[in-house]
């Protein structure tokens, strides 16, 4: 390293405020908030992407094929106006398309194993967007959530735990000198690999994609190669500030994802309160007599049949739509509200028949949990692993999957409030 | 973390911009200032995105719809202001050309949605093909046509073409959900509402009146079936 740090960038930290500004720019910078929340997120999205592709497996040529209702020639003709992304336009051969859906369904599961979470989180878009927008008369809300999440999710680090790439970094954690300085080939190869698809992409980028679409793409291969190249032959200062902008692009998309998840709400309640029948409180009434929305027809007017009911589950909704945003700065009530918004959304999935839709936005809202709820629940889960696969627990073997990061030995690196997992999970 | 975090305490920071030297810092603090910049943009170009119309959109829609359009669609009006209150069904009728004796007859209406209900009905996990393809091709028809029925520009006869092919899947040929038994030489879409009735502890007074629209009579061509004919 060179010269001692200099002060803070803002000032010297006389002042308090300099002094919160100086933090929050070394929290920011630092850290990759939320990998809890964040992780959790990834595992959620992923694991309904890939209930819907194989859901809809047998349905997928009339789906997305090139023979579909929507035809080839139909998307071609849309894209070439609204410029949606999808690698499903660069042929109109079956083969290509089943090797699209098939890349989609891998991308899904290597992600919520957390493979090489950066890389496949990118494929996993291509994916996503790539069907999506081949027909975008075919999707609903819950497409719609899928599709904006995985833009979010390239740029966030959701692998730090829970994930394959955590448990690669703290078995070479365990091994010590000797194991970081072993050349892993995976990785290497896959970024090889990419590249060949984003040379194809680009020759194809006349025909879909808006112009940010490639410049995103090229950013985090050339990123990842720079940063396989620095940890190779520069760990020092520059292998920290390659840290440092990951984290920042981290912080700012998982920003963006919450105030997401809180826009989301936020129209869904504002909208509603303005409407006639949400305002007589018989507005739940409708949607269980729609003919799309009632799987379960008895049901549906078992609960319809009552007019307290539907009215206290009318306002009920409007009021914890409404609510959700301002109660982040509250966390007991947010914790409320937040399994109440979940326990409705597995209403939903079962009454309306929205199961996808659903699983969606509880993944969505799972940004908001809080991080002792989440480690217990990843506690609970590796306990009825290890049962399952009647092995010993893992904390004999393995330390237990924490960031990163801190398996990389940072010296006080952590926050208060994540000090209670490590009692939790060890 | 607070003890060295103004770079005066014995322990230097091994990670964050605190951990680099002056022209690393430059690098990670306009990064910094980027990030905060495009994710407040971003945020602000969705807000209006789903805010009603206002003064800001009046004078930079295009601005808000050249960032948004098409990935960061969003609409999170689900049943709202109002939940849908009437049930839509497409039904059709053919004219087919026989394809046991060669000659033509016209079908009754073949009711498509009441096909997508009956696959609905105690199904865990609706298919889109049961749940949103006609459903929301329909619906789009009617956004992408005018009042008297005239389609509005490319959007309009996409989603004509997109009719037609959904509903030639569903009656013609052996997998065919209601096969007719020959060739569809034209067809006739009809969209009924059926008003959803008050609930029994409402006084409201609805009309439960079915109303139906008649589409005009298409011609079917090769492209309307071209490539399926090839992978059946």
């Amino acid at each position: 390293m060179t010269a001692p740090s200099p002060a803070p960038v803002a000032a010297p930290a006389r002042v308090p405020f300099d002094r919160k500004l100086a933090r929050a720019a070394q929290t920011v910078t630092s850290r990759a908030l939320g990998p809890y929340q964040t992780a959790i997120v990834r595992i959620g999205f992923s694991l309904t992407w890939l209930f819907f592709l194989v859901r809809e497996f047998p349905h997928r040529h009339e789906m997305y094929g090139p023979d579909g209702p929507w035809s080839f020639d139909l998307a071609r003709r849309l894209i070439a106006d609204n410029r949606a992304f999808t690698v499903l336009m660069w042929s109109d051969g079956r083969l290509w398309f089943e090797v699209v859906y098939g890349l989609a369904v891998a991308a899904a599961v290597l992600l919520l194993l957390g493979w090489h979470t950066r890389a496949v989180s990118v494929v996993f878009m291509v994916g996503a967007l790539s069907l999506q927008n081949r027909s975008v008369f075919l999707g609903d809300g819950g497409d719609n959530v899928v599709h904006l999440v995985s833009i979010y999710l390239t740029l966030i680090r959701c692998g730090q735990v829970w994930s394959l790439d955590a448990r690669r970094a703290a078995r070479r954690a365990a091994r010590g000198e000797e194991g970081a300085r072993k050349v892993e080939l995976t990785g290497p190869a896959l970024w090889v690999v990419l590249g060949g698809f984003l040379v194809a992409a680009t020759w194809f980028s006349p025909v879909t994609g808006e112009w940010w679409i490639y410049v995103l793409l090229w950013v985090l291969w050339l990123g990842q190669g720079l940063w396989w190249l620095v940890e190779q032959y520069a760990p020092g200062e520059p292998r920290v500030l390659l840290d440092v902008l990951a984290n920042l692009a981290h912080n700012a998309a998982l920003t963006v994802l919450m105030a997401e998840v809180c826009l989301i709400y936020a129209t869904a309640g504002w909208y509603k309160i303005q409407g006639s029948r949400w305002q007589d409180g018989t507005a739940l009434f409708y949607p269980l007599h729609l003919d799309y929305f009632t799987p379960w027809p008895a049901l549906s007017e078992l609960l319809a049949s009552s007019g307290i009911m539907v009215m206290l589950l009318s306002y009920g909704t409007v009021i914890v739509q409404v609510a959700f945003p301002f109660t982040l700065f509250k966390r007991k009530v947010k914790n409320v509200l937040l399994v109440a918004m979940m326990l409705e959304h597995a209403g939903i999935a079962l009454l309306l028949g929205l199961p996808a839709f659903s699983m969606a936005m509880i993944a969505a809202d799972a940004v908001f949990l809080p991080t002792v709820f989440l480690v217990w629940l990843g506690a609970r889960a590796a306990r009825g692993r290890d049962l399952l696969l009647r092995r010993e627990p893992a904390a004999a073997g393995l330390p237990p999957q924490r960031p990163a990061r801190e398996a990389g030995g940072e010296p006080g690196g952590e926050a208060d409030g994540e000090a209670a997992p490590r009692t939790l999970v060890g | 973390m607070s003890a060295h975090i103004d770079g005066s305490g014995d322990r230097r920071p091994t990670a964050g911009i605190l951990a680099l030297s002056m022209p690393y810092q430059v690098v990670a603090a306009v990064a910094l200032a980027a990030a905060a910049v495009l994710a407040c943009l971003h945020l602000a170009m969705v807000f209006l995105h789903v805010a009603p119309s206002n003064t800001v959109t009046k004078q930079h829609g295009q601005a808000v719809d050249d960032w948004i359009y098409p990935e960061f669609e969003q609409n999170w009006k689900l049943f709202a202001p109002n939940p849908l209150q009437q049930n839509v069904s497409v039904q059709v009728r053919a004219e087919v050309l026989s394809d046991r004796d060669g000659s033509r007859r016209t079908t009754g209406w073949i009711d498509l949605t009441a096909q997508d209900v009956e696959d609905i009905r105690g199904n865990v996990f609706p298919s889109h093909t049961q749940q949103n393809q006609l459903r929301r091709a329909i619906d789009w028809y009617g956004n992408a046509h005018d009042e008297e029925g005239r389609p509005k520009g490319m959007r309009g006869r996409l989603s004509e073409a997109y009719m037609r092919r959904i509903v030639l899947l569903r009656i013609e040929g052996a997998g065919a959900r209601a096969d007719v038994g020959g060739k569809v030489e034209r067809i006739q879409l009809r969209r009924t509402a059926r008003p959803v009735a008050s609930p029994h502890w409402s006084t409201e007074k609805r009309s439960t009146e079915s109303s139906s629209r008649q589409m005009p009579w298409w011609d079917i061509t090769d492209a309307d079936r071209s490539r399926t004919e090839t992978s059946r």
